[in-house]
């Protein structure tokens, strides 16, 4: 540690603290990926040995300790248990980062397979593991590729059972979730216009290909092409966005900005 | 013979040959001896001497000629110049007869010019292109065609005499000595003159005038012009006259073309369509302007609220307005495939702007099978049919049509009216050899079902004969659900006479067809009551279902009220109302008196029988279910169905078209579901979008995880 310079000295440190890793590990780690961290951290956790690292016994004692006294699975209240042991607020969407590790069907429930199944792949065995991983999860929404998928993910998870499309309530809800991690200038529009002239739920197509819109077309849609085969609910959005002056001749005027 | 002997010899021998010839007389006798003389000549190797002596001689001897044509006066420049030419012509024959042997071996040999060449030659030289006459030969004959246009007779055969020389001097110096200039000038006088004409004269006349011009200048020709002038002075008359006036003419206030076709002037449409087709782009602007005034006038057509509100009157009028049309194309426009083309296409544009057209196309044919063709012939019959295919072959809604020629057909074949069953036959004939069978069937069905009935009628009296015989007449038409307009059937109570019948008929069906449902549909049947009035005047009337029920209540009792009535028959109030209307506010047809006498009626009116009531006629019709022009809301209901039905039709088109191409982006997607719905309705590609999207979500399609306009087909 003597030889390295002040910002890798501190980089190993972050590491150690966030993976629970030993400083040999750490240092390895940060020197193949060239002193960046989340490379550090992506081939620290996808190695296979990490799974050996957790206790199967530990697994079953966390599950228990949240399991529903009448299910084998972890229900509403577990998850709340869960969520207070973590330090989190039951609606911060590093929960839905953790949902999606552990694969999770649906909302507000996990099943024994998937909660023991998601805490081995990821290595984690204990409580205190469980809290150290917290801020990695939180980062691996600034990551292009992995917000899609935990983008797409969404989906699935916040929709009934047995129900092909999200519900406009709770669609919108995840929307101001998502893109609070990742700022899309057209949301709050996006939202209001579903109330106004949708109102009903959303399909899956829509639901992706949202993502799609705000990743590749300019607030002030100057380069959207109308024959570019958008869903019809994002075609009907852009005209009311031209419709109301919201959007005009290819500049965006945001009045939640005037005050 | 020596050399200086040769040349007197020839020059001897030429002059008098010469002069000989100018004054008529003949050859001096012996004229075998100038030609062995001549012979002579060229065997000794003098042919030289003899060829450039003949050339010599005969240029002085031309030379002559010309001053005494120079100092002709007047017309007889011309005379002079035609004599003196007919002389040259007939000394050459000789003179080339005489020097045959030079001709043939000595010329060719030295490759000198012929004889025969050598004296046209040389009178065009020194004849035709000497100073003094050039230029007063091409002025003499341009003032004489000049004078012909303004009229004046001239000496046709003396020009053609002259035309025929210069042609004969080489086509070069008919051309660079007439044509050319004739060409320049008679484009000049015509310029002039369609200036002037174009400012007096409307455009019938000036058509005329150029027409006359044109067939004058084509007759000049063959009189006494060379044949290869044709092409270019009548390119002349055409351009000046025609061409460069074009759009004026077309677009002349009061008399143009639009006023031509408007008035059924065949032979003015037809002379101008003859003069327009000579010039390129003629026919064009004729074409276009048709068809915007066609647009035009169909537009006007098709949203004249007042001409709508008589549907059948309306498509009378389209169908007028394209016979017209077909008769000004075919009498005056030859028939022109592309002016047939460019009166459909407008045709199609403007009877698509209004939607309802094909519920008021559906009307017109519904008038015309119910009453209009009574006593027409069948080839009449047909006539109209096929006008009526036309019309419907330009609907983009095809679709639209079905739906109301289906609900017209129901009311049709339900009240009996349809006049003539070939005609009706006939129809769906050529309805399913246009759009296929799908179109049809469930319409064939429909004629299936009532021929059906009335076999099942004529088994269920056979079967019940006796027990029924005294009852009213049932005459029942048992509908297969798909095939017919889809009606709610509303309740209604029967009168109790009706429903013993009505009764037995349904256990006598259901005994001979197992599993099937009956249910009436008392909103569509008939009756005809017997009834006698205060008098004893007996009457015939013939009423819907509903109005039979309500009227068999007065059998009971002199009056009823409203509410009563509502009661007792259970009917939809709005339907209830329109029929007391129809039995007791219409003059003529006021079975039943109503207590007020106002037009509407409201809750607490009270009807009695109208014991009083008259009529010249034994049966009197009161039925209400003639096929009319739908209410607002009745359309609205329409037509929504119609986008209800298309959705499967598009998603169908669409898994076809996946299933074969397995993967295809959204354009092409479009344009061919677009294709295969053609001959039904134009889709809506919003529509098509939204049924993609459907199908995505049901899982028949998914999108390309790269290309987001690209679409899969999952098996």
């Amino acid at each position: 540690m003597n030889k390295l310079g002040r910002g890798h000295r501190d980089k190993v440190q972050q590491f150690m603290t966030i993976t629970g890793a030993s400083e040999k590990v750490a240092l390895q780690a940060l020197k193949a990926s060239d002193w960046h961290l989340e490379g550090a951290f992506d081939m620290f956790y996808s190695q296979p040995h990490v799974k050996s690292f957790t206790d199967s016994r530990h697994l079953e004692e966390l599950y228990r300790r949240y399991k529903d006294p009448y299910a084998d699975m972890i229900l509403v209240d577990g998850i709340t248990l869960l969520c207070n042991d973590l330090q989190v607020e039951p609606q911060d969407i590093v929960m839905l980062v953790v949902s999606w590790h552990m694969k999770a069907a649906t909302m507000c429930e996990f099943s024994k397979q998937e909660f023991i199944g998601g805490l081995q792949a990821l290595g984690i065995d204990s409580l205190e593991k469980f809290r150290e991983r917290i801020p990695f999860m939180r980062s691996e929404l600034k990551e292009e590729q992995k917000f899609r998928e935990i983008y797409n993910f969404a989906f699935g998870w916040a929709k009934e059972k047995g129900q092909k499309s999200l519900a406009l309530d709770t669609a919108i809800g995840m929307w101001q979730l998502l893109f609070a991690e990742r700022p899309w200038q057209l949301v709050d529009h996006w939202c209001q216009f579903l109330q106004a002239r949708h109102n009903k739920a959303i399909s899956r197509d829509t639901w992706s290909q949202l993502l799609e819109f705000a990743r590749t077309v300019d607030p002030a849609l100057s380069n959207y092409d109308a024959e570019g085969a958008w869903p019809y609910l994002i075609d009907e959005f852009v005209e009311y966005l031209t419709e109301n002056g919201i959007v005009q001749k290819g500049q965006l005027n945001d009045w939640s900005q005037r005050r | 013979m020596a050399p200086m002997d040769c040349l007197a010899y020839s020059k001897a021998l030429l002059k008098p040959l010469a002069f000989s010839f100018a004054s008529g007389s003949s050859l001096p006798t012996c004229d075998t001896w100038y030609f062995r003389n001549a012979y002579n000549m060229v065997l000794h190797k003098f042919g030289e001497k003899l060829y450039s002596g003949l050339v010599s001689t005969m240029t002085l001897h031309l030379k002559e000629i010309s001053k005494s044509i120079e100092v002709a006066q007047g017309a007889s420049f011309l005379e002079e110049l035609n004599r003196k030419w007919a002389d040259h012509n007939k000394a050459l024959q000789m003179i080339r007869d005489i020097l045959m042997y030079m001709d043939r071996t000595f010329i060719p040999s030295t490759h000198k010019t012929p004889v025969h060449d050598l004296g046209l030659n040389l009178w065009r030289d020194n004849v035709i292109h000497s100073s003094k006459i050039q230029a007063r030969l091409r002025g003499t004959l341009l003032e004489l065609v000049r004078g012909e246009r303004t009229g004046e007779i001239i000496n046709r055969g003396l020009m053609r005499n002259i035309m025929k020389m210069l042609m004969d001097l080489g086509s070069l110096v008919y051309q660079e000595d007439f044509e050319k200039p004739f060409i320049e000038v008679s484009a000049d006088f015509y310029r002039v003159e369609s200036q002037q004409f174009i400012e007096c004269c409307d455009c019938g006349d000036y058509l005329k005038k150029a027409e006359k011009r044109l067939n004058e200048e084509i007759e000049r020709v063959s009189h006494y012009l060379d044949a290869t002038s044709e092409a270019k002075i009548t390119k002349v008359v055409e351009k000046e006259m025609i061409e460069n006036h074009m759009s004026r003419l077309v677009h002349m206030e009061n008399s143009g073309l639009v006023n031509m076709i408007m008035d059924d002037k065949y032979d003015d449409l037809g002379r101008m369509y003859s003069l327009f087709h000579r010039v390129s782009n003629g026919l064009s602007i004729l074409r276009d302007v048709m068809t915007s005034h066609i647009r035009e006038i169909g537009k006007q057509l098709v949203t004249d609220t007042e001409r709508l509100k008589d549907p059948v009157g309306f498509v009378q009028q389209l169908l007028d307005e394209r016979d017209k049309h077909d008769k000004i194309i075919s009498f005056a426009f030859n028939n022109d495939k592309t002016f047939q083309n460019a009166l459909n296409s407008s045709f199609e544009y403007f009877i698509n702007l209004n939607p309802r057209s094909p519920e008021y196309i559906s009307l017109f044919v519904d008038d015309k099978l119910r009453k209009g063709l009574k006593g027409v012939s069948e080839e009449d019959v047909e006539i109209v049919l096929d006008k009526v295919m036309m019309l419907f072959r330009y609907l983009q809604e095809k679709d639209v049509f079905e739906k109301y020629y289906k609900q017209h057909l129901a009311k049709r074949l339900l009240s009996g009216k349809t006049a003539s069953d070939d005609a009706e036959r006939s129809l769906i004939v050529k309805l399913k050899t246009e759009c296929g069978y799908q179109f049809t069937s469930k319409l064939e069905g429909m004629f299936t079902d009532m021929k059906t009935s009335q076999d099942t009628m004529q088994g269920f009296y056979a079967a019940m004969g006796p027990e029924i015989a005294d009852g009213p007449m049932l005459t029942i038409q048992v509908l297969t659900t798909g095939s017919w307009p889809t009606q709610l059937s509303a309740p209604c109570n029967l009168p109790s006479e009706i429903l013993g019948l009505c009764d037995k008929f349904r256990t006598y069906y259901l005994g001979t067809h197992t599993g099937r449902r009956l249910s009436w549909q008392t909103n569509m049947g008939t009756a005809d009551l017997k009834a006698t009035f205060g008098k004893g005047q007996k009457h015939e009337l013939n009423v819907s279902t509903y109005q039979m029920c309500i009227l068999m209540l007065f059998n009971n009792a002199d009056m009823h009220g409203y509410r009563e009535i509502e009661q007792a028959m259970e009917i939809p109030a709005s339907d209830l109302k329109r029929c007391l209307q129809s039995l007791a506010c219409v003059k003529g047809k006021n079975v039943l008196r109503k207590e007020p006498m106002s037009k509407d009626i409201s809750e607490d009116d009270s009807f009695f029988f109208n014991d009083k009531f008259t009529s010249k006629l034994y049966k009197i019709k009161i039925g209400t279910v003639v096929a009319q022009k739908e209410s607002e809301p009745e359309k609205q209901e329409t037509r929504h169905r119609v986008e209800e039905d298309r959705k499967p039709q598009i998603e169908a088109a669409i898994v076809r078209i996946m299933k074969s191409r397995r993967v295809l982006d959204h354009n092409n997607i479009v344009a061919e579901v677009t294709k295969q719905m053609q001959s039904r309705f134009l889709p809506n590609p919003v529509v098509i979008k939204k049924r993609i999207e459907s199908l995505i979500e049901r899982e028949f399609l998914e999108r390309d995880k790269v290309d987001r306009k690209l679409y899969r087909y999952l098996a």
